[in-house]
């Protein structure tokens, strides 16, 4: 509804405030101030403020009169309806600062002196446009290493795994750095040069076999050094993968990264001592395609790694050290498992095409088209056929788009605040034709990098992804889930489970009438995406080709950052 | 996710069932300050919650430790009748326990030493057997100075010692967990799901903790710590266009003078506070949250410009309009200026700026832009169904203090975790919700609380809740007077905009805020540690 009343009545908008806004312009002392000057500019600005709601209740007043006889909104949620029926319609009180009408160019514009009175030191820049690029949070400080202690099979690599992509997507800088990988990488090198294949079987694994184990602690030192020079370079948080089960081992661990100013040490121990859990997950690892084990026949595999455990189990030394940050958990090889035996599935839909959708305009809170409701009459049947009496599991945004689509699903539902699409701020209810045209600059911007663009008064993908965190949590603890959304909101949680970099987060092709079948496994997600023969607008904008130079906006706040 | 969500009508969780959090441990481990704050949170989540406590309920049914048999607490055989009368205490604190599950409550935490296995294994077994999940919570704890400290800062304030010697108490409550301890038997066994606490947060450890609420109460465990440290509270600065949430508007003149002032006043303040601990302000650090609208984070500006050269620190004075208001220059504040300018403050070690987009303000949807009168004209039913209920209601668009709420979970959390100072510059519907977490205050409250532009809250976190203090150091447009706006030249602008102005059914003021929270426990909610009342307004 954002302009909509401006564009109504142009002739009532367009007129009043510049007479009292020139007048500002005559005060242009620079930083000097004095009472005289701030005097000035607090009437002035008292005088624009008092303008702009005498424009406001005129527009309001021509259209109560025009309007005589249509109903007064906001009789409750049936009152709105007849509106979103008819989104344009007047009545509505309008929203002053909408990038749609004439009035935020002249806030700007009437605004600048009184930052330049105000001003001190370096300050921030003036407020103008419609929106800015963000900086990332500063995550310099944290430098944290996560070293994982347990047995093999006991879920480590899973639990790493998990831990990167979820903080990879609060986007800290996440490394694994997988003590056997580096051992397979090296004894692939070595093979490669010397042509004398080393066999990694049960026995390498000895601890009674010295000629292993120092190259196994080798290995472990190597991988560390690799760890903390990777934090280094920039880094947020290194995950040593690998067994550390002795207090030897754990103790040199503690003593190197004790040597980095500023580094925090953890320990995370996965421990099972339940054999059913253990044998799940041997089972699983075998099967699973682990290199070690690749051309061997199931049975030996299974016999192999069974003895390479034992070879650990001997000198296992679970943590008891008080001095050490640790965190021992018994519950992932069992979820591990859990995963295993008792798939679960994430359906993911936007809303049916909304009435927004087809007039091309973004944000708002409108119903759906006629095709859109076509789409929410065609998806309980979809639903049901793919899960049958599996129980499910609808959440659905605030927004009365989402609740329309998710009506007639037989299941029970809850509608999140947080699933709001993404907030477009000034522009909301605007065409992107009307905001390039109003503003061409901000547009490019907004293209230029997406995901970093915060629009005035709304949000960015940042934001969004900040506030889809809790729903991450929610999302991985629950069973089957449909989650009725939005372009933007769904982008972030498909990006979450196929951990996809940030950059490529805006683009994702979420298409209308489509729904997206996820089954998270042990290492990613299944997908599968089942489209509903029901026409409908593409509303997905792919990244403008052109790499025009970077225009660094105007409008970005310029806040010291220490180089620190 | 935070559970409000979940709300349902008979006020439980789904498929959370009820659970009884035993705790276990010796005298002065922390086991209270652990239990009233799952309590805050679990409340504050909307979880019915409720600590019962042993000690409170021996106090009031035989008075404080003079009216104890001698041989209660101390060591060897007991007599029968104090056999009988331990027996009554406890099965008076079960009955307790009882009453509020079957009166709805879904969690309760039975604050009590536990310390023998057979006596903890039989009341749990009594509740299991009626279908509730026994947690049991054990709280270690093998630093003296830990321990020394919470007998001296609270054990001793407690209505067992009144009017005793402190050094005498002291020794008193020795002898009482050494008599303890010859019985205390720790968690050994998987016998239960259980949760052990060392050093209050230090480690944590936990056995077959499975289900939603109770992984949320690891979660909060695991971020609670009982280090020593400030919050403080101020609103932003008064903005171009108090009353558009869009907007997105820069800060006014006066909203800059405010900046500039809050940052002299909170780093006088915070010396003061941390000196009289005989802390030296210069050796700890400053941590400062602000939303990352405009308005907020520019207050924080002049804290930027001050870590980073002098005479960029000094914003200009910008005099406050004279007109016929010269009660504003006579204001003690003015003089306070004055007196800044000759000394400056100590800083803290390093002060740290962080934007948070979960701290914006409530958003107020279709009705922003519009004056509460006008969303009234605009919509007067949805307007009647806010006022009726300011927290729960949502606008078309727009967030109810509900949706706020939620949204600022993952803040609560930081919150705990945070152990420096830290200077919360926010709108006034996030610090009402944030206060009403670290008071305590039911949810309908929320809406209601009084926050002053130009008021600095102080909230010092202690074991059975918060000391708060308020300050008054700014007087100018933007700030409101008893609800009417200071200054007339201002009358459309002393607003964020309509939420943030909610005053809701009555006017929660600070004080009465307070009040309300030590009314609403057994345990006051700011202890009488004698040095001074919980709110001090500046004069």
């Amino acid at each position: 509804m954002t302009g909509s009343q401006a564009e109504s009545t142009p002739a009532t908008v367009a007129s009043p405030p510049n007479t009292t806004l020139d007048a500002a312009a005559d005060n242009d002392h620079p930083l000097a101030l004095h009472s005289e000057t701030s005097r000035a500019i607090s009437d002035k600005l008292q005088r624009v403020t008092g303008v702009l709601q005498d424009m406001a209740d005129v527009v309001n007043a021509e259209t109560a009169a025009a309007l005589e006889g249509i109903p007064v909104p906001g009789e409750g949620v049936g009152g709105r309806e007849d509106i979103a029926n008819a989104p344009m319609s007047p009545g509505i009180p309008p929203a002053a600062f909408g990038a749609g009408g004439p009035m935020l160019k002249q806030f700007d514009e009437s605004t600048v002196v009184s930052r330049r009175g105000s001003a001190a030191g370096t300050p921030p820049m003036s407020v103008k446009g419609i929106g800015n690029k963000v900086a990332k949070p500063d995550y310099s400080e944290s430098k944290i290493v996560v070293a994982m202690v347990g047995l093999p099979a006991r879920g480590k690599s899973y639990l790493s795994n998990k831990l990167m992509i979820y903080l990879k997507w609060l986007e800290y800088n996440v490394q694994v750095f997988n003590v056997g990988q580096l051992r397979r990488t090296r004894a692939k090198q070595k093979a490669q040069q010397s042509g004398v294949k080393e066999e990694h079987n049960a026995s390498w694994f000895s601890h009674a076999n010295q000629q292993a184990n120092n190259s196994r602690d080798q290995l472990a030192h190597d991988s560390l050094e690799m760890l903390i020079q990777w934090l280094k370079d920039g880094g947020n948080v290194g995950i040593h993968d690998a067994t550390n089960s002795t207090r030897a081992r754990r103790g040199s661990i503690e003593a190197r990264v004790a040597k980095e100013p500023d580094f925090h040490l953890i320990f995370l121990e996965s421990f099972c001592d339940d054999p059913a859990v253990i044998a799940a997950n041997v089972a699983l690892k075998v099967s699973s395609g682990d290199p070690d084990y690749k051309d061997m026949p199931p049975e030996v595999a299974k016999r192999d790694f069974l003895r390479r455990i034992s070879e650990y189990e001997k000198v296992y030394e679970t943590i008891t050290e008080p001095h050490l940050s640790y965190v021992r958990i018994s519950r992932i090889a069992f979820y591990l498992m859990n995963l295993h035996l008792k798939p679960r599935s994430i359906f993911m839909s936007r809303h049916g095409e909304s009435q927004f959708n087809v007039a091309g305009k973004i944000g708002g809170d409108s119903l759906l088209s006629p095709r859109g409701m076509q789409y929410a009459a065609a998806l309980p049947a979809l639903i049901t056929d793919n899960i049958g009496d599996a129980q499910l599991t609808v959440w659905t945004s605030t927004l009365r788009r989402t609740i329309q689509t998710a009506e007639q699903l037989p299941y029970p539902k809850l509608t999140w605040k947080s699933l709001d699409e993404l907030d477009a701020g000034v522009c909301d209810g605007m065409t992107y034709e009307e905001i390039e045209q109003a503003y061409p600059d901000d547009f490019a911007n907004r293209d230029d990098d997406k995901f970093n663009y915060r629009y005035r008064g709304g949000e960015s993908y940042r934001d969004v992804v900040v506030r889809l965190e809790p729903v991450i949590m929610e999302l991985e603890r629950q069973e089957n889930i449909l989650i009725v959304g939005h372009q933007a909101i769904l982008r972030g949680l498909y990006a979450y489970f196929h951990n996809l970099p940030q950059e490529e987060l805006p683009y994702l092709k979420i298409p209308l009438h489509t729904v997206i079948k996820l089954t998270p496994k042990a290492y990613g997600c299944d997908e599968e995406r089942y489209t509903l023969p029901i026409q409908a607008v593409d509303t997905h904008r792919p990244k403008p080709k052109s790499t025009s130079p970077v225009v660094i906006p105007s409008t970005a706040r310029q806040y010291y950052v220490p180089s620190s | 996710m935070v559970a409000p969500l979940y709300t349902t009508a008979s006020g439980l969780l789904f498929h959370a069932g009820k659970i009884l959090v035993l705790t276990i441990g010796l005298p002065a481990r922390g086991k209270t300050h652990i239990s009233r704050a799952l309590e805050r949170y679990l409340r504050w989540m909307g979880v019915k919650t409720q600590v019962v406590s042993l000690g409170d309920y021996r106090r009031k049914a035989l008075g404080g430790a003079h009216k104890v048999p001698h041989d209660y607490f101390t060591p060897g055989e007991k007599s029968p009748e104090t056999i009988a009368l331990r027996k009554k205490i406890s099965d008076g604190c079960e009955q307790t326990i009882w009453e509020f599950f079957n009166a709805g409550g879904q969690v309760v935490i039975y604050d009590a030493n536990n310390g023998a296995k057979a006596t903890r294994d039989a009341i749990a077994n009594r509740f299991e057997s009626s279908g509730i999940h026994v947690v049991m919570l054990e709280s270690l704890c093998d630093n003296k100075e830990i321990i020394e400290n919470n007998i001296r800062s609270v054990k001793i304030s407690s209505p067992d010692y009144r009017g005793w010697d402190p050094d005498k108490a002291v020794a008193d409550y020795y002898n009482r967990i050494r008599e303890n301890e010859r019985h205390y038997q720790s968690i050994n066994d998987y016998d239960w799901p259980s949760i052990k606490i060392v050093n209050v947060g230090e480690k944590i450890i936990m056995n077959h903790i499975q289900g939603y609420l109770q992984s949320r109460i690891i979660f909060f465990l695991m971020n609670i710590h009982n280090r020593f440290r400030t919050i403080y509270f101020a609103r932003s600065g008064q903005s171009l266009i108090e009353h558009s949430y869009k907007a997105d508007s820069d800060l006014s003149p006066s909203g800059w003078e405010y900046a500039a002032t809050l940052k002299d006043y909170v780093l006088e303040r915070r010396a003061k506070s941390l000196e009289a601990r005989g802390i030296d302000p210069t050796s700890r650090k400053l941590v400062i949250w602000t939303s990352t609208r405009r308005r907020a984070a520019h207050t924080a500006w002049p804290f930027v410009a001050a870590t980073h050269g002098t005479q960029a620190a000094h914003v200009p004075d910008i005099v406050v309009p004279d007109g016929d208001d010269s009660a504003f220059l006579e204001s003690p504040i003015a003089e306070y200026g004055e007196a800044s300018k000759m000394v400056p403050p100590p800083m803290p070690s390093k002060i740290k700026i962080v934007e948070k987009p979960q701290m914006l303000e409530i958003n107020p949807g279709i009705w922003d832009g519009l004056s509460p009168d006008q969303a009234k004209k605009y919509y007067p039913a949805d307007w009647d169904r806010f006022v009726k209920d300011p927290y729960s209601f949502r606008a078309p668009r727009a967030e109810s203090y509900h949706d706020l709420s939620v949204r600022l979970e993952p803040i609560i959390v930081e919150l705990e975790r945070e152990q420096e100072d830290l200077l919360i510059i926010g709108h006034a519907s996030v610090i009402r919700c944030l206060l009403a977490y670290l008071i305590g205050l039911p949810a309908s409250e929320i809406p209601a609380i009084e926050i002053a532009r130009g008021d600095l809250l102080e909230v010092v976190p202690a074991s059975y809740g918060v000391q708060s203090h308020q300050y008054h150091f700014w007087d100018g447009p933007g700030r409101s007077k008893d609800g009417e706006p200071a200054d007339v030249r201002d009358a459309h602008n002393f607003y964020e905009n309509y939420a943030e102005d909610t005053k809701g059914k009555r006017k929660v003021l600070l004080e009465d805020a307070l009040q309300l929270a030590s009314e609403s426990s057994e345990t006051p909610a700011v202890p009488s540690e004698g040095t001074s009342p919980p709110v001090v307004p500046v004069a």
